[in-house]
């Protein structure tokens, strides 16, 4: 689809969130939630995620395992397989799992209202580098990455305002990362339960590293199809509204495809 | 000064015995649990597994937009207004009015 159609798409979509009122939403595709309940808080997740990079295209499938101690405080793990596929000559693919990522969320605070729910949390995460970093492309970094970060979310039944900030540092002295994200998501199909729902999540995501003045900006549209209580799908965009630092392998755009699906 | 603070205690202890009386309320047939923080439906099964766990509720009905939840309790059993509202913590939401209520409401 070119980019002059996903854009009408989404004006028309958009447009439909001022005559559609009264609905519910699902969780964002790009962006934590602070809401660890059904499908985020006793489900696995998993989906596919195509990385369009000049010089190198990524394929990477993690699998998420997130479980929930009690309604606030969980624990999880996310574990990814990784394709590594570079455009230079001469280079060859490489794959494997990736590094293992072990994370914990505490919620902060819930103001719940009828309707309404307005909450936050902490997240706490360590990547083990368990990923093979031995050959070229390497599917592991090599590093041990801690990861402190803040989710918070104000969420109606007529839609959903998400944001999330995080700081990852890298234990061999690289450069840290912060990472921002903001979210919107918005029904397009009356809400019912058990739910059949069609949903629009627009994100934007970004990553910066100021000790070498690299930092990234998308524009992350997509769609999400919840089709009872254990099962969801979804798809999204990511294209790059600014980028800075990436030298001659920046982002073309990704592309993602996925699933969520209630176990416990 | 002594008289003053036998009386306190003893209006403390009513509010008190009232409260628990209230959380201790036995309740039957179909009963409406208005249910705050409940935004999506998605997160509404967490619920409807926490409430079904407890004895004695036969069927559970969630209305998200009007946020409650619907039991119906099995014939000759009673559940308690505290359970009710420990499993709704439980689940992650905020329980407020619960009342019995008849088929035509």
């Amino acid at each position: 689809m070119k980019i002059k159609h996903l854009c009408w798409l989404i004006v028309g979509i958009v447009a439909l969130l001022f005559t559609n009122q009264g609905f519910a939403q699902g969780p964002p595709i790009f962006t934590d939630t602070p809401i660890m309940l059904g499908l985020e808080g006793r489900g696995i997740r998993t989906f596919g995620r195509y990385i369009s990079r000049e010089n190198v295209k990524v394929y990477v499938q993690p699998i998420a395992i997130p479980y929930n101690i009690n309604a606030k405080w969980q624990i999880g793990a996310i574990l990814p397989y990784r394709r590594l596929n570079p455009e230079s000559d001469g280079a060859s693919t490489n794959s494997g799992f990736g590094d293992l990522n072990v994370f914990t969320k505490y919620q902060l605070f819930q103001k719940d209202r009828k309707g309404k729910t307005f909450r936050g949390l902490i997240k706490l995460s360590e990547t083990f580098p368990t990923g093979n970093d031995s050959e070229t492309p390497a599917v592991g970094s090599g590093v041990n990455t801690t990861g402190i970060g803040f989710v918070t979310g104000y969420v109606t039944i007529k839609y959903g305002f998400y944001g999330e900030i995080g700081y990852n540092i890298v234990s061999d002295g690289s450069p840290n990362i912060l990472a921002y994200n903001f979210a919107f998501s918005y029904p397009l199909l009356p809400q019912k339960y058990p739910p059949f729902q069609l949903n629009l999540s627009v994100d934007l995501n970004g990553n910066a590293t100021p000790e070498v003045d690299q930092n990234i900006l998308f524009f992350s549209p997509g769609l999400q199809l919840i089709t009872g209580k254990r099962f969801l799908l979804e798809t999204g965009v990511q294209l790059p509204l600014t980028q800075s630092g990436y030298g001659s392998n920046k982002f073309n755009y990704t592309y993602t495809l996925g699933t969520r699906i209630l176990i416990f | 000064m002594k008289q003053i603070s036998i009386i306190i205690v003893a209006l403390i202890s009513l509010v008190g015995i009232s409260y628990a009386q209230e959380q201790n309320t036995t309740l039957k047939g179909k009963i409406k649990v208005q249910v705050d923080g409940l935004s999506c439906p998605f997160c509404a099964y967490g619920l409807e597994k926490k409430l079904k766990t407890m004895e004695g509720v036969a069927e559970i009905k969630i209305d998200v937009e009007n946020a409650f939840a619907l039991l119906t309790i099995e014939e000759g059993k009673t559940v308690t207004e505290a359970a009710i509202r420990e499993n709704v913590k439980k689940a992650g939401f905020t329980s407020r009015e619960i009342t019995e209520v008849t088929d035509d409401e």
